[in-house]
């Protein structure tokens, strides 16, 4: 009977292992967003995220993913904004490994990034970014785009996604 | 004793199964392997491949794109002056907003943003990362806000379906992860930025080449009308305009047309036939609202 308890701990320990290893990480991929509390974009807003910031998937709908923050706030993101968190887990080893995955060189904050923009503008000085600053300047709250399709009757008041 | 003996092979076989259905999982990862302990060190066991390295366009990260489409949308701006009109710039930021709010992309590195260009050529274009262009001309040719809503849905196309990276060459996006790969987990040198930057130049050519000289290929632009339509209508916009629009392109062999868009462009003919046939997929679609078009004639009464 010992041998039998043991065997159905051994059993009910991996189970639980399983369903924790089963909670999928997710990785926040643009610049700023929000957790909403509802799966659309003019839901009310429960916290800023930003590029990097780890979220445990929940479930899913439409689009939509229902996540928990390291904070432990559980809220709705929409399913362009993330990347599945990945652990490589290579048999090869990392010392045979030339190549980084997408996921490292995001939460690295690698590649083409602002140091190589740099570099690209003072080598070519004649190639003004001036106007491409000024342009990322104009930003359309979402409570105006709201508005803005109200009075216009359009689709309306869910907003966004597949 | 046969008992206790067929629960601990029952319980093993058990455990294998669950292990080898851990392997699904652990192929998506998780940052909580770490506490699930002997579980994931077995699974590594069994595990061959872990996560896929970078090898296509689809590989480049948010903000490569967004870094590249600002470098794309500054050699743009080398070649057409801006139009300057913070109103009606405004309501084109935000017909686009709405119709990127509806798209298959709605969230991007740092948004959607659109500026106008000083010139008659009738011409769209989008630099990877959201960044959208629309010349005077294109505005001239719009007569109601759903057309106007369906053009930028057509470019946010453009930009949802990456078809400004896929122009990157497939040999020097290679050599590109393969230096940036190596160099993912440490801080760039000298040497290696000049090396990087070498790269870059190469990326923004194939994409300006691709833009602006040779235009995309019939299916990208066809792939684009599709998902104007769709994108469109979700935001509530008739999507017939886009047809509207392209007929008045039909036979149309002025400069102002010939510089931009019909020599990126498929012919308007052809393209109205496959945009037909999105329309009718789509089923019941939404009606023109006298309310947006007069709301455009006020916005686009300061075109000058």
């Amino acid at each position: 009977m010992t041998k039998f308890r043991s065997a159905i701990l051994i059993v009910v320990l991996v189970a639980v292992g399983l369903a924790i290893a089963a909670a999928e990480g997710l990785v926040v991929k643009v610049q700023t967003t929000q957790l909403r509390r509802t799966p659309q974009f003019f839901g009310p807003s429960l916290a800023a995220l930003k590029a990097g910031d780890r979220l445990e998937k929940v479930s899913e709908a439409n689009g939509w993913i229902q996540v928990k923050t390291a904070a432990g706030v559980i809220g709705w993101i929409h399913s362009s904004a993330v990347i599945a968190s990945t652990v490589a887990l290579t048999s090869t080893g990392q010392n045979l490994r030339t190549q980084a995955t997408a996921n490292e060189v995001a939460l690295a904050g690698k590649g083409f990034n602002k140091q190589v923009e740099d570099s690209y503008k003072s080598k070519h000085g004649e190639v003004s970014f001036v106007w491409v600053d000024r342009m990322v300047q104009v930003r359309i709250g979402l409570a105006q785009l709201q508005d803005f399709l109200t009075q216009g009757r359009l689709a309306g008041q869910t907003g966004g996604g597949k | 004793m046969s008992a206790p003996r067929s629960v601990r092979l029952s319980a093993v076989a058990l455990v294998l199964t669950l292990l080898a259905a851990s392997c699904a999982v652990l192929d998506q990862g998780t940052g909580l392997l770490g506490t699930a302990g002997k579980v994931a060190d077995d699974a590594k066991t069994v595990k061959t491949a872990g996560e896929k390295l970078r090898s296509s366009f689809a590989d480049i990260t948010e903000e490569e794109e967004y870094y590249i489409g600002r470098s794309v949308a500054a050699l743009i701006l080398s070649r057409y002056n801006v139009y300057q009109n913070d109103a009606l710039t405004q309501y084109v930021n935000t017909v686009g907003n709405a119709v990127a709010l509806f798209s298959d992309r709605p969230e991007i590195f740092a948004g959607y943003h659109f500026l106008l260009l000083d010139t008659e050529e009738v011409n769209a274009l989008a630099a990877p990362g959201g960044l959208i262009f629309v010349t005077k001309g294109l505005l001239r040719r719009c007569k109601d806000e759903e057309t106007l809503g369906l053009i930028l849905a057509h470019e946010i196309g453009h930009v949802a379906a990456k078809h400004g990276l896929q122009a990157i060459k497939k040999s020097r996006l290679a050599d590109a992860f393969m230096f940036l790969g190596t160099q993912a987990a440490k801080r760039y040198g000298p040497q290696e930025v000049a090396q990087l930057t070498t790269t870059f130049e190469g990326v923004l050519s194939d994409i300006v080449e691709q833009l602006i000289v040779r235009g995309y290929d019939r299916a990208s632009e066809y792939e684009a009308d599709g998902l104007a339509v769709k994108f469109g209508a979700r935001t509530g916009y008739e999507p017939g305009s886009i047809l509207r629009f392209l007929k008045t392109m039909v036979g149309d062999k002025s400069g102002a047309s010939g510089n931009g868009w019909f020599k990126t462009h498929p012919s308007p003919e052809d393209r109205i036939d496959h945009a037909t046939k999105a329309i009718a997929a789509l089923g019941g679609t939404p009606k023109i609202e006298a309310v947006r078009t007069q709301r455009f004639a006020r916005g686009i009464a300061s075109l000058k």
